[in-house]
């Protein structure tokens, strides 16, 4: 099983993105900007009498927020016609992957604390899970760990007084 | 003032007061240092144990909590990379790096002087200058308090790393989630897309849960299995600190605790204003501004005076206006009324010796602060050498118990791992989450008193410069952006020259 | 890790929650633990009667503790509550008019919760706002506030929030007074934001709780013109300032109702009614009440509070264009 991850591992390891960071960035929060500014009359209720009413700060924000995206996109295109190289962001596949595992942890351990209604479920699945991530094989940490999930739930339950 | 001192003395130095604020400062100092739990979530959590003490033992518990957590938050931001507090934000940029070249008990013992000096200044501030500054507090209106967010925005430039106007995006989306819940200025909802638990606005220790410390546990993907445990052993970290330091240290501490003191008084904003307020003119002013986010002992001072300085400060308009500087001292009003005394200055005829034995009082827990953490560094030190495999989930569970905690509610739990994801993609672009961090703390106090000065006056703008104070803040803005300006020029000279001589 | 270390670390944690037990043991005595949700600022005058009346809950009941909790958030922290409680849950939560008067006939679709989702227990205190005025104006009563308002092109208004009860009796007494077009409300975060933008002239008026403008009017600048209520303040540093209600100006008092559930145990209730009802009537919290806060004990059954709900509803329909034009 260890070799299989470790083969995978290191294929995944191999495989390799490169983002233009200013182009996309630009792009993205071009896009973003337009969004809210569309959804800005459904979101933000206002009242002809308000001299500076609810959407003034947002629309400013956006406002600014997209001329910077232009600007960087305008830089970027600039660079493409000058053919100067363009600033880009390496991104591995492995480390996406792992992202995701660390990611898909703290979600589960999020949902089971919440079905279940007690924290104290999402906190020992935690523990256990990142032990396991972190392929730990020494019993004493496992125990160590899930000790402390309980005791950190039992601190906040009966110490603080927090129902979860 | 001189005849209250004696007495007040006599009320403050008791076994119990003093067993009171240490208990307070120790829980304090271990709350802050735990990721998602604040300083303001401790004091509502140990608020009910002063309902049977007097004013005095009651105020000094709750003070020992307020001034160790200014420290407190320090701790994890150096050792983890994950501000305990939001106001140790700034901690982190310089601290965590320090820790990470080996020497991190140097780098909490610079947080805990700096802090203790802020501590004691602003404590004297309040015991000699209270009610003149409280007057001159009380002068600072909405548009002089729009000027003051403006002032903070400027810090912008100095926190966004490679590129400025990706920082300025950054900021304007910090500033735009600012903007979700109810619209402090007519009640009507904003973005909350039919989410009745948004109509709160999200908080701001949430979202710092989400943005650095969970993000920092998914970041444990990029680092390679060797690359997890740091070998303390290799470090020989002795915590020594040069005779150099020291004196680096010194000015951006005097100024970080004048900052923390000036931005304390002004209700509304708190310690992290100051922090970033103050990291960015130690940065400004500094012989070397390069070392800035790369372990600079002058960050730190800058930030943990500045953020402990605050706690003083924010007592000057709660004692003598009875307006609570900062929502933990807002808190800590409960302990004064509950016990009969509305705070104000008739209270200083009246009931002269408690509050001067309050304001003598806070002096003391300083100094307990300083000798507690001189015993706890070494113990606090040692968190870096716990295995990773025990450590990341034990910090993923204060997270989610810290988040939880805010508002009694999963839900918070479930937007701190929204902000983790959204953090997450923008540190794949490249995009620094420090202003997105300055974006919420500043959004809402800027857009109310914008949009409030604008109300007040009728949309007519010239509110802005319509006091000697609001041009005093012109004044600095343009100097803060003077000071950018100039370091950003001389940042590209050395950049230009290299490719000078290539050519 | 070294085990020097580990056992550090250990001994760290254990004196935490030892310290924490101990603190918790004086904090929650045994018995049932009621916890009472105050859905308003944890430094607000509701958060710190709960406070009071929680710190001396087991002096009056061996069975009942009373455990005081302030989560900021008005009508989103009242919908949680009703969400996360059913009937028996041992959970109290406030609400006043300003939920069920103000919120329910502005913004309805905000609340998930009606007068019907709850029992009445108590009505924790009565409080009498004030409306204080820029020292520099000189004005001293009801008379003068009306040569004011003659004169006025424009009259500014801080208070508490944009909608709140502040809000609506400013809106209710200028709007009586026919000067509703001239009125400007501005909303500060907090009450003491609001004395304090009074006292420095940025606006002509502020409408607030007595005990959070004492200090600014002990300190000369403002002076108190008149109190929402039916006739003169009767005891304090403000007896003798006019009531609105002597001129025929709408007016309403400020409640804070406790609520358990519907469908608790009406012994229970009765119960816990008795257990506030001691509370209310203990020497130092009635002197408390009067001398600290500036508030008034004021029990009351469910006929008054339900005609004070309707009686504030009347107010928020008459003058809801005045606060929020559409």
């Amino acid at each position: 099983m260890k070799d299989k991850l470790d083969t995978l591992g290191a294929k995944l390891a191999r495989k390799e993105m490169r983002i233009p960071v200013d182009l996309t960035v630009g792009v993205l929060f071009f896009l973003l900007g337009g969004v809210v500014l569309l959804i800005m009359p459904q979101q933000v209720a206002v009242s002809e009498r308000d001299v500076v009413n609810g959407r003034a700060f947002p629309t400013l924000l956006m406002g600014l927020m997209m001329f910077c995206s232009a600007l960087l996109v305008g830089k970027e295109i600039y660079k493409i016609a000058k053919k100067k190289p363009l600033e880009y962001k390496t991104v591995n596949l492995l480390v996406e992957v792992k992202a995701l595992i660390i990611l898909a942890i703290l979600v589960v351990s999020y949902l089971l604390a919440l079905w279940t209604d007690l924290f104290v479920v999402g906190a020992v699945f935690c523990a256990l899970a990142f032990l396991i991530y972190f392929r730990c094989k020494k019993p004493g940490y496992y125990i160590i760990t899930v000790g402390m999930a309980v005791g950190i739930w039992a601190a906040f339950r009966f110490l603080l007084n927090v129902r979860f | 003032m001189l005849q209250h001192i004696v007495p007040a003395s006599g009320l403050l130095f008791t076994l119990q007061n003093i067993l009171w604020i240490n208990i307070g400062v120790f829980i304090g100092a271990v709350f802050a240092a735990i990721p998602g739990l604040t300083v303001i979530l401790c004091v509502i959590l140990f608020l009910p144990v002063t309902y049977s003490m007097s004013a005095i033992p009651g105020m000094m518990f709750l003070l020992g909590i307020y001034c160790a957590g200014g420290y407190g938050g320090s701790v994890s931001a150096i050792l983890i990379n994950t501000p305990g507090t939001p106001h140790a934000a700034a901690t982190m940029l310089d601290g965590h790096p320090l820790s990470k070249q080996g020497r991190t008990k140097a780098a909490l013992k610079i947080a805990l002087y700096a802090s203790t000096f802020g501590g004691i200044f602003s404590a004297l501030a309040l015991l000699f200058l209270g009610p003149q500054v409280a007057k001159f507090a009380a002068q600072l209106g909405t548009p002089e308090c729009f000027m003051v967010c403006v002032f903070g925005l400027t810090i912008i430039a100095g926190v966004s790393g490679k590129s400025m106007i990706r920082g300025i995006i950054a900021a304007c989306l910090g500033l735009l989630i600012s903007c979700i819940g109810s619209d402090p200025m007519t009640s009507y909802d904003r973005f909350t897309f039919g989410v009745g638990r948004l109509y709160l606005g999200l908080d701001l220790a949430v979202c710092l849960i989400g943005l650095f410390a969970l993000v920092e546990i998914v970041g444990r993907a990029e680092k390679k299995p060797d690359e997890l445990h740091m070998d303390t052993s290799k470090m020989r970290d002795n915590g020594v600190i040069t005779k150099d330091e020291y004196k680096r240290m010194a000015r951006p501490t005097i100024l970080g605790s004048l900052i923390g003191v000036i931005v304390g008084i002004i209700p509304g904003t708190g310690a992290s204003e100051a922090s970033w307020f103050s990291y960015s003119q130690a940065r400004n002013l500094s012989k070397h501004p390069e070392e800035f986010g790369h372990g600079s002992v002058e960050g730190v001072a800058a930030s943990e005076s500045a953020n402990n300085a605050v706690t003083g400060a924010t007592l000057i308009p709660l004692l003598t206006l009875g307006i609570p500087g900062d929502g933990t001292v807002a808190i800590m009003l409960s302990a004064l009324m509950i016990n009969g005394l509305n705070p104000g200055l008739s209270l200083f005829t009246t009931q002269g010796d408690i509050m001067y034995a309050i304001m003598l009082g806070l002096i003391l827990v300083n100094v307990f602060m300083l000798l507690q953490g001189k015993v706890l560094t070494p113990i606090f030190a040692k968190v870096v050498s716990i295995p990773q495999e025990i450590l990341t989930p034990i910090i993923v569970i204060f997270c989610f118990a810290g988040a939880y905690s805010v508002n009694k509610n999963y839900f918070d739990v479930a937007v701190a791992l929204v902000f983790c994801v959204l953090a997450w993609l923008l540190r794949k672009l490249d995009m620094p989450p420090v202003p997105i961090l300055l974006g919420l703390v500043l959004g809402k106090m800027t857009e109310t008193n914008f949009r409030r000065a604008l109300l007040i006056s009728n949309g007519n703008p010239s509110v802005f410069f319509s006091s000697v104070y609001c041009w005093i803040f012109v004044g600095l803005i343009v100097l803060a952006v003077g000071t950018i300006l100039r370091g950003k020029l001389r940042e590209k000279k050395p950049q230009a020259a290299p490719a000078a001589k290539e050519e | 890790m070294k085990k020097q270390t580990f056992r550090r670390i250990c001994l760290l944690l254990s004196l935490v929650m030892v310290m924490s037990c101990a603190l918790s043991t004086t904090a929650f005595a045994a018995g049932e633990t009621w916890t009472v949700t105050c859905p308003w600022a944890p430094d607000g005058v509701a958060s710190l009667v709960s406070q009071k009346a929680a710190s001396l809950s087991t002096e009056y009941s061996d069975d009942i503790t009373l455990v005081a909790e302030a989560i900021k958030g008005d009508a989103a922290t009242v919908n949680t509550w009703v969400l996360d409680n059913e009937a028996g849950d041992t959970g109290l939560v406030f609400v006043g008019e300003g939920l069920l008067s103000i919120t329910a006939t502005m913004d309805p679709a905000k609340m998930q919760f009606g007068y019907e989702d709850f029992a009445f227990v108590e009505n924790l205190y009565s409080s009498v706002f004030v409306l204080s005025a820029d020292a520099k104006l000189e004005i001293n009563g009801i008379e003068d506030l009306k040569a004011f308002v003659e004169g006025a092109e424009e009259i500014t208004v801080a208070t508490n929030g944009a909608t709140g009860s502040e809000a609506f009796l400013a809106a209710a007494l200028f709007g009586s007074m026919g000067a509703g077009d001239a009125l400007k409300l501005v909303p500060y975060q907090s009450a003491a934001e609001a004395a304090q933008a009074v006292s420095r002239g940025e606006t002509d008026f502020a409408v607030s709780h007595q005990s959070q403008i004492l200090e600014t009017y002990n300190q000369g600048g403002v002076t108190v013109v008149c109190a929402f209520d039916e006739g003169p303040i009767e005891n304090g540093p403000f007896a003798g300032v006019e009531g609105v209600g002597e001129y025929g100006y709408p007016y309403f008092r400020n409640r804070c109702f406790i609520m358990a559930r519907a469908g608790t145990d009406e012994e229970k209730v009765a119960e816990l009614k008795a257990l506030y009802d001691d509370i209310l009537a203990d020497e130092e919290v009635v002197e408390w009440l009067h001398d600290t806060m500036l508030l008034e004990v004021d029990t009351m059954d469910v006929e008054a509070v339900e005609e004070h709900i309707a009686n504030v509803k009347g107010i928020v329909e008459e003058y809801i264009d005045i606060v929020q034009p559409a």
